[in-house]
């Protein structure tokens, strides 16, 4: 009893893989930078860095093509401006404000300084100060700040025009010359700043970079060579790391140091000295990855070490090394404005956010605005650095992926 | 075990020998000697400053006769402080670095680590929420704006505190404060971190199943394991502190060995940047090395385990 098997044509037709598909669970296949994305979008404190990061790139970027001033212009005239100052009426269209230094100022309606006007007179005994306007005389009257019984009236000084006298500010108005006020040299802080931001972020771009090519060349060759090699070249790791680097960092910026090439100088310190996390942390990754069949794969198809290192294992540690990037840039931004603000920055006229916040200590009391603008921009861009850096952390490490 | 403790003490000894050595060429490699101003000396006055400093001795006999100083701690006469060796303004200086950079560690330990053991506590509700935001501000505002805004508003403003000098015990506050405030908020970032991870482990269910009070759970048995990342970070924050001086004496004025470093680097005092470098760095290699030790003999695991490769 032989049951002979018989086949049809059409039992060799190919099947329909669509019915077939079409019962399976499927999802979209997501790339790991798609997931990453995915998780990193979640993170509203990451997100909020990420702009803070664009934001601060885009104004130093632009900025300073925006701004009608140039970082190193100075009108003398006006140095010392704050950003908001109280003003006294002289005419309709006119204000005057009286500077720390006693430079009589004329400001139109809108806030714009129009003028300093020329002081004719100064009587010190009596402490009045003369001034000239339209050809009349703009007389303030300093007394109320040191005759005693004039001194509890809660006058500052009172501003006499066309013989009618003033003895309160009228209002307290907005700097629309200098947005953010004026430096000791009359230049435009904002303008400075954005230069500032300019230095102090390409500063610790390129020096990051360059720290990255020294870490993980350093840390893949250490890792891949193995054996004694390793073992020094990491024996070298440990005594670099035991050494506090800022001091070297400062030992070189003295002698490297040339006037005007401060620039520089300050990435190639910051630049060479601050690699050996960056290649214990590639060294570590590719220890661990170097006995996987991957790579052991590509070995038995004759494929170089350096193609090894180059093609298959700097990919796969790029998430540490992006999120130990992030992280080194608001280091380098802080290492950056600590050297300046010891007076080893960049040289005048430039400006970094360190070299503006040395130069508005010395008067800090009485313009403080000019210390809490670059003070806040250095905030805002570790603020927004160090976000980033965390979100990308948690959403670049597979351990903590939830699903 | 001892293999281990005499490995990284030799290892110490090796790399002062080397930041020493190090620092001396570095040194040397500047251009221009230590006499060049911008008004030039007479030929004459130079030479003889030369010979009186031993300048013109062969370079290694210079090298060989600076290690044999330090040996005998003796850092040569400062250039510009006439009348001054280097010994007698670190003498001078130290003490009062060492006081406020003593203070400083004390207030990290003190608030940082209660910090985050709150912020562990109460994860995610409001405490710790404004514990975290205050800490990231710590991390992220730098010291030397610190200083100077506790200056204004506290001593510029409102004249509650002397703006600078060490008279009295007030003014001890603000140069403390802006030494610490960077570890303080680190030290609380990391002692939550762990904490965090620590009280989600096993052997504190344990220990709440067993019917243990809050407090001696979290005290006795979950903080000693979460302190150890803590512990790992004492070695950097010495280093934090030593740096931070630089800018904090600077600010407040205060005499210290920050003060003379920066001083003597803006007056390009050659002896004096050579022998605070080396004094700073051999005073931190100490005090990790102590760390390190101490660290070793708190969890024996890190003796045993190896120190590379995950």
């Amino acid at each position: 009893m032989v049951n002979k098997m018989s086949h049809t044509k059409e039992d060799f037709l190919p099947i329909n893989v669509k019915a077939l598909t079409n019962n399976e669970q499927i999802r979209p296949s997501i790339t790991f930078w798609a997931d990453v994305w995915r998780r990193f979008k979640k993170n509203k404190l990451a997100l909020i860095g990420l702009v803070g990061v664009i934001i601060v790139s885009l104004f130093g970027i632009f900025g300073p093509y925006v701004t009608p001033y140039s970082y190193s212009y100075q009108q003398t005239d006006y140095s010392n401006v704050p950003p908001t100052f109280p003003v006294y009426r002289v005419d309709e269209n006119h204000y005057v404000f009286l500077t720390g230094q006693y430079r009589l100022l004329l400001i139109s309606n809108e806030g714009e300084i129009v003028s300093r006007l020329l002081l004719t007179a100064t009587d010190p005994i009596n402490k009045i100060y003369t001034y000239r306007y339209n050809d009349e005389s703009v007389i303030i009257d300093f007394s109320y700040r040191v005759v005693p019984s004039r001194m509890n009236l809660g006058i500052d000084y009172t501003v006499t025009y066309n013989n009618s006298t003033v003895s309160q500010p009228e209002r307290t108005i907005h700097n629309k010359t200098f947005l953010l006020g004026s430096d000791n040299l009359g230049r435009d802080l904002l303008t400075r700043i954005m230069y500032g931001a300019r230095i102090s972020l390409s500063v610790a771009l390129i020096a990051t970079l360059v720290n990255l090519v020294i870490g993980v060349a350093y840390g893949s060759i250490s890792a891949m060579s193995g054996g004694s090699t390793d073992n020094i070249m990491m024996r070298i790791v440990d005594i670099i790391d035991s050494i506090p680097l800022l001091i070297y960092v400062i030992l070189l910026m003295v002698i490297i140091n040339k006037p005007g090439s401060g620039y520089w100088t300050i990435i190639l310190t910051l630049g060479t000295l601050y690699w050996v996390g960056m290649a214990r942390l590639v060294r570590g990754q590719i220890l661990g990855m170097k006995e996987q069949e991957f790579v052991l794969a590509a070995r038995v198809l004759g494929v170089s070490n350096n193609r090894i290192i180059v093609r298959h294992m700097i990919p796969n540690t790029i998430g540490p090394i992006i999120v130990s990037l992030t992280m080194m840039i608001p280091t380098a931004v802080f290492t950056e404005s600590f050297l300046s603000f010891i007076g080893l920055g960049v040289s005048a006229p430039q400006a970094s956010w360190g070299t503006l916040a040395n130069d508005a200590i010395s008067n800090l009391q009485t313009y403080p605005y000019q210390l809490f603008f670059p003070s806040i921009a250095i905030a805002i861009t570790m603020f927004a650095f160090n976000f980033l850096g965390d979100g990308l952390r948690t959403a670049l490490d597979p351990r903590l992926r939830k699903g | 075990m001892n293999q281990y403790y005499v490995k990284r003490i030799v290892s110490a000894i090796l790399t002062i020998l080397l930041i020493a050595t190090v620092t001396f060429f570095m040194m040397k490699a500047i251009p221009g000697g230590p006499f060049s101003r911008e008004r030039a000396l007479p030929a004459e006055i130079i030479a003889a400053l030369n010979n009186k400093y031993k300048l013109n001795d062969p370079l290694f006999k210079q090298y060989v006769d600076y290690m044999l100083g330090l040996f005998t701690f003796d850092l040569g006469p400062s250039f510009r402080r006439l009348g001054y060796t280097v010994n007698e303004l670190i003498a001078i200086g130290f003490p009062v670095s060492a006081k406020i950079g003593f203070l400083a560690i004390m207030t990290i330990v003190l608030i940082g680590i209660p910090l985050g053991v709150i912020s562990a506590l109460r994860q995610s509700k409001l405490t710790d929420y404004v514990v975290m935001v205050l800490a990231t501000l710590g991390v992220t505002i730098p010291s030397f704006v610190l200083a100077t805004l506790y200056i204004y508003f506290f001593a510029g403003k409102w004249k509650l505190v002397p703006a600078f000098g060490l008279e009295s015990g007030l003014a001890y506050i603000g140069p403390v404060l802006a030494l610490s405030g960077y570890s303080i908020s680190f030290v609380a970032r990391l002692t939550r971190s762990s904490m965090l991870e620590v009280l989600r482990q096993d052997y504190v269910r344990t220990a709440k199943a067993s019917g243990l009070s809050e407090f001696q759970v979290v005290f006795k048995y979950a903080l000693k394991n979460a302190l150890i990342p803590v512990i790992t970070y004492m070695g950097p924050m010495i280093a934090a502190i030593l740096t931070g001086s630089f800018v904090v004496e600077r600010i407040f004025a205060l005499p210290g060995m920050g003060y003379m470093y920066v001083e003597g680097v803006n007056n390009r005092d050659y002896t004096v940047i050579m022998g605070t470098t080396v004094f700073y760095a051999i005073f931190y290699v100490v005090m990790v090395l102590l760390v390190d030790i101490g660290y070793t003999l708190a969890d024996p695991r890190i003796r045993l385990g190896k120190k590379y490769g995950e």
